[in-house]
């Protein structure tokens, strides 16, 4: 191996990644309507200016969310293996909560979990 | 006592902070800094205590007199942030977010006790992460400032960009090698080019976090927008924490191509420290003057990686430990001096020791300290830097490196010629400065004059680089 297997990689990379983008572009036939040029994804078109300034709320919210999201991820193998764990792993999993825990009641103390 | 001590004290520290957060009255939050700073004087202490050694997590967590060594100098120096910041925290502003500050600090510093103890790349990259992401929210807390929130945003866009780039370059490593851990990376290592390819990605990514030229551009704005006490943390301990873990991985994991990235080193910490250099000269704003400063001061560490040996090693840590001193002290005066004044340009400081002898000697130190004059302990950091480059050879290297010392020379007593020789209409009047500031101010003083003739502390170093890496 040497450099210029790295080189000639970088080439051939470029390369097939062109003749695709090439190939999908002249290849197949064409044929535009308004109809087809729609966004399509949620049905009606938008409308008003798109470039809104979101509710800082949601942001909350989502980081809220993430304290049970995390506490499940963490939980669940817990669980799984929760006999073999033994005391141990029940004092571990216990300091997990309370750490979480504090998290949210700091969030809650804030008042983030309060819409308005 | 246990292996993973520093981050379990911190943890603990954090949550209890937190907590009192919790409880506290609104109109009571200022209450919260005494505790605060006291707890984390007796982390600070407790991370003295002799400590055992060893692994955890099967190799994912490392733990050497070395690493320890490194946690307490990052200590050290969040302690000093931790007591100037106190002024700037008392502001009618940021009274309801002070233990916000606190605790963001925490964590970030946990972040980066676990990436310097880290024993495989996953760790690493968690800890740089844990210690990335705070310190945008923390440049972003005058949030009432447009320049504030503009330096969060832009320390983030960067550090996104720069993980991008380091996990690229990580993924290549594991791709090739089969193992993320440090001692199989090392061991599968062969240098082939895609591996050679991957470390350039990686230092890429290490590059923008420590500012080193090519990849500095986000640095100016960011420490100019940031609110003066996040940019002394950021400068300095956030730069050294990535310095050691840089070089860790640079004198472990690819200790096989010595002989590429020694040349990459070469080039980059003489186009640093000329950069850093050339900039600094025509900046008058303090923050930006202290932002090339230390870029430059980058590139001369830089020159300590290279002569990969003991000695290198030694001066590195020898080197950051000096330098954090000298730049918090520098910070901490144009802190104070913002805090009452509002006053950020260089030419404010006209007649500065007519009216503030105290403060102004202290700046000279730290300048006479940053810039390497034989009193005071920057002088003999910067001789080991030099002796550890000469010693593997590279004199043409240390010839520029002197060349750039004297060109640093030059800025660092404009401000000084600013304070002492100038006068102006307008100086800034006297003013007292609070307990805190003086303690935090004193306590940096006592390093940049003791640590230069303290011996003991270089051998110190010296014998704990022996047989490690």
């Amino acid at each position: 191996m040497s450099a210029e297997s790295l080189i000639l990689f970088f080439i051939v990379g470029a390369f097939l990644v062109g003749i695709a983008i090439l190939f999908s572009s002249y290849i197949p036939p064409k044929s535009t309507n308004p109809q087809k040029s729609e966004t399509y994804e949620c049905g009606i078109p938008t409308e008003g200016i798109t470039w809104l300034q979101f509710n800082v709320g949601y942001y909350l919210f989502a980081i809220v969310f993430l304290v049970f999201d995390v506490e499940t991820v963490f939980i669940f193998p817990w669980a799984r293996v929760m006999k073999t764990a033994g005391t141990k792993g029940f004092v571990e999993i216990i300091i997990f909560f309370f750490v979480l825990g504090a998290g949210l009641l700091y969030a809650w103390k804030k008042g983030a979990l309060k819409w308005e | 006592m246990l292996v993973m001590r520093h981050e379990l004290l911190l943890v603990i520290i954090t949550v209890i902070l937190l907590l009192v957060e919790i409880f506290l009255p609104k109109d009571q939050k200022h209450k919260i800094i005494l505790p605060a700073i006291l707890l984390f004087t007796i982390v600070t202490i407790l991370g003295f205590l002799p400590g055992i050694t060893g692994e955890l997590f099967g190799g994912m967590y490392v733990s050497t007199a070395l690493t320890m060594t490194m946690k307490n100098i990052l200590n050290i120096g969040t302690l000093i942030v931790f007591i100037q910041s106190v002024s700037w925290l008392k502001k009618e502003e940021n009274k309801e977010k002070i233990s916000e500050f606190y605790l963001l600090l925490l964590s970030t510093l946990i972040g980066m006790d676990y990436m310097i103890s880290s024993g495989d790349f996953m760790m690493f990259y968690l800890g740089l992460e844990l210690a990335t992401i705070p310190i945008a929210t923390l440049a972003a807390f005058e949030r009432y400032r447009e320049k504030s929130a503009e330096a969060g945003v832009k320390l983030i866009f960067t550090s996104a960009l720069s993980s991008g780039i380091l996990l690229y370059g990580i993924s290549m490593i594991y791709g090739t090698t089969g193992s993320v851990y440090f001692t199989d990376v090392k061991a599968a290592f062969e240098a082939t080019p895609l591996q050679i390819l991957a470390f350039i990605f990686f230092f890429a990514g290490m590059a923008f976090k420590i500012a080193i030229v090519p990849f500095h551009l986000w640095i100016a704005d960011v420490y100019e927008g940031a609110p003066i006490n996040v940019t002394s943390y950021l400068s300095v301990i956030s730069k050294g924490a990535a310095v050691f873990i840089l070089m860790i991985i640079l004198y472990t994991v690819f200790a096989k191509i010595a002989i590429i990235w020694r040349d990459v080193l070469y080039v980059t910490s003489i186009i640093t420290m000329t950069v850093g250099n050339l900039f600094a000269i025509r900046q008058r704003n303090i923050k930006r003057f202290l932002a090339f400063s230390s870029i430059a001061q980058a590139g001369f560490i830089l020159l300590g990686l290279i002569g990969q040996s003991q000695l290198g090693m030694t001066t590195v840590i020898y080197f950051v430990l000096i330098y954090i001193f000298s730049n918090l002290a520098a910070f901490g005066v144009a802190g104070i001096i913002a805090n009452v004044t509002g006053k950020e340009t260089i030419d404010d400081y006209d007649g500065f020791y007519r009216t503030n002898p105290l403060l102004s000697l202290t700046m000279m130190l730290a300048l006479f300290s940053l810039a390497g004059i034989p009193p005071v302990a920057g002088f003999f950091g910067k001789f080991f830097l030099f002796a550890a480059a000469a010693q593997k050879g590279f004199y043409i290297l240390v010839f520029i490196a002197v060349l750039n010392t004297i060109i640093s020379l030059y800025y660092y007593l404009l401000v000084i010629k600013a304070m002492f020789l100038n006068t102006s209409d307008q100086p800034i009047g006297y003013f007292r400065s609070d307990n805190y500031t003086r303690i935090g101010l004193l306590l940096c003083v006592a390093g940049i004059l003791v640590i230069g003739f303290a011996s003991p502390v270089y051998e110190f170093i010296l014998n704990l680089s022996y047989g490690l890496y």
